[in-house]
């Protein structure tokens, strides 16, 4: 955290590489919640490489005392994932030809054996459909607690409401994504 | 004081975090004990979350990364642009003077160690070669300076002897032998002291100056 505060002080001061390494550390985070979000390879693409222009034209915004970089990266991804939201009005990710493409292979998956690798990539794509039945509120809350494990605090930050409305939307997405998922024929682990 | 499937359902979340306090969680592990329902439930949603935090995090595809840094900080050089902008940053005066002096002494040190540009060999660039090359041109400059030395030596010598004879003629010109009295059978006066040597010199200069005073006779007739 305290790199990220260094780094972004460093960008302000018109250091070219220092935005290069803040932007090599954060992409993957971006990138996973936007995929997660709108279940779109492209348009998580599109979606972050806008997080990302806007970072760097807000960045004289941030503010060290007010939380991590991280965290206020994600408020800017979330901020942009419900724009894109509100403006395609529809989730796309059902009738997505990402759905019968294969995911991007992580390094961690990769070290697995073949058939964890396949079963880990099918329950990956069908967490990936339940997901996107849910509603906006509990599925940003439920990826951001369960996916990219923040604490609820930053969950709190990054959403602008208050800790009791996380819980709930947490607690509701998971039991949510848990019938979804039932009826979906997935038998949970 | 038992809790509904409502009560129980709102706080899934918090028994599963750990987020309860002890009679919280006695009176929630006592319903699910009861429910069926709600014990079916608790074992999804532990199960969702088993799944969720299993599912590893997406590899960002590479051009992602060059894209954001093209949009933030603009098209990146290509390699060829990096070396002329490289390159065009060096055409400074300052520099094209320092690269001709280097290049200067890497001349003269080559040209001292007797390597030839033209037929140039990587084995004349080993240490040994350039070593062997440098004292043998070395060797080779001393002979030449130590024999130019000597040639300089013989000259100032033979200088030195006519001017010295030069300085007796003048101070004592009775000492010039007069070839044309001498009489054929008859030694000359000279003592035995004058080196014969002389006595040639002399005899030529008489006849180079008889010489020198013909020539205008001879010019001016070749005019005519």
């Amino acid at each position: 955290m305290e790199q990220d505060a260094q780094l972004v002080q460093r960008c302000l001061q018109g250091e070219g590489s220092a935005w290069e390494e803040l932007v090599r550390r954060h992409t993957r985070r971006v990138y996973n919640v936007c995929y997660r979000f709108v279940g779109n390879r492209t348009e998580a693409e599109d979606i972050s490489q806008d997080v990302f222009l806007r970072v760097y034209r807000t960045l004289a915004s941030y503010r060290s005392a007010h939380g991590g970089f991280a965290t206020w990266v994600t408020s800017v991804t979330r901020n942009l994932l419900i724009d894109h939201y509100r403006r395609t009005k529809r989730d796309r990710l059902t009738d997505s030809l990402d759905d019968a493409m294969p995911v991007v292979e992580s390094k961690e998956s990769a070290a697995r054996r073949p058939d964890e690798q396949a079963l880990l990539g099918e329950l990956s794509g069908q967490v990936q459909t339940a997901l996107t039945r849910l509603s906006p509120e509990l599925r940003e809350a439920v990826i951001l607690r369960d996916l990219q494990q923040l604490e609820y605090a930053e969950i709190q930050q990054v959403l602008a409401v208050p800790e009791g409305t996380v819980k709930s939307r947490i607690n509701r997405g998971r039991i949510e994504l848990a019938k979804i998922l039932q009826q979906m024929g997935v038998r949970p682990s | 004081m038992s809790w509904t499937c409502d009560q129980t359902e709102a706080r899934i979340s918090d028994y599963l975090d750990g987020a309860m306090t002890s009679a919280q969680e006695a009176a929630f592990a006592a319903h699910v004990a009861s429910c069926a329902n709600c014990k079916q439930l608790l074992g999804s949603v532990r199960g969702v979350i088993k799944d969720m935090r299993s599912i590893d995090q997406l590899e960002v595809p590479p051009r992602l990364v060059y894209a954001i840094l093209d949009a933030t900080l603009g098209p990146r050089l290509t390699p060829w642009q990096v070396f002329t902008k490289w390159i065009g940053s060096l055409a400074t005066p300052k520099f094209a003077y320092g690269a001709g002096s280097v290049m200067a002494t890497c001349l003269i040190i080559l040209g001292a160690s007797g390597a030839s540009l033209k037929k140039a060999k990587l084995a004349d660039f080993t240490p040994s070669a350039i070593y062997l090359n440098v004292e043998r041109q070395a060797n080779v400059s001393y002979a030449k300076s130590r024999k130019y030395f000597m040639d300089l030596r013989v000259v100032y010598e033979i200088q030195s002897r006519l001017r010295q004879d030069e300085n007796q003629l003048q101070v004592n010109p009775d000492n010039v032998p007069k070839s044309e009295e001498k009489q054929p059978g008859h030694g000359d006066d000279q003592t035995h002291t004058q080196p014969k040597q002389q006595n040639r010199a002399n005899e030529l200069a008489r006849q180079l100056e008889m010489l020198a005073a013909e020539v205008p006779v001879t010019w001016e007739r070749s005019i005519r």
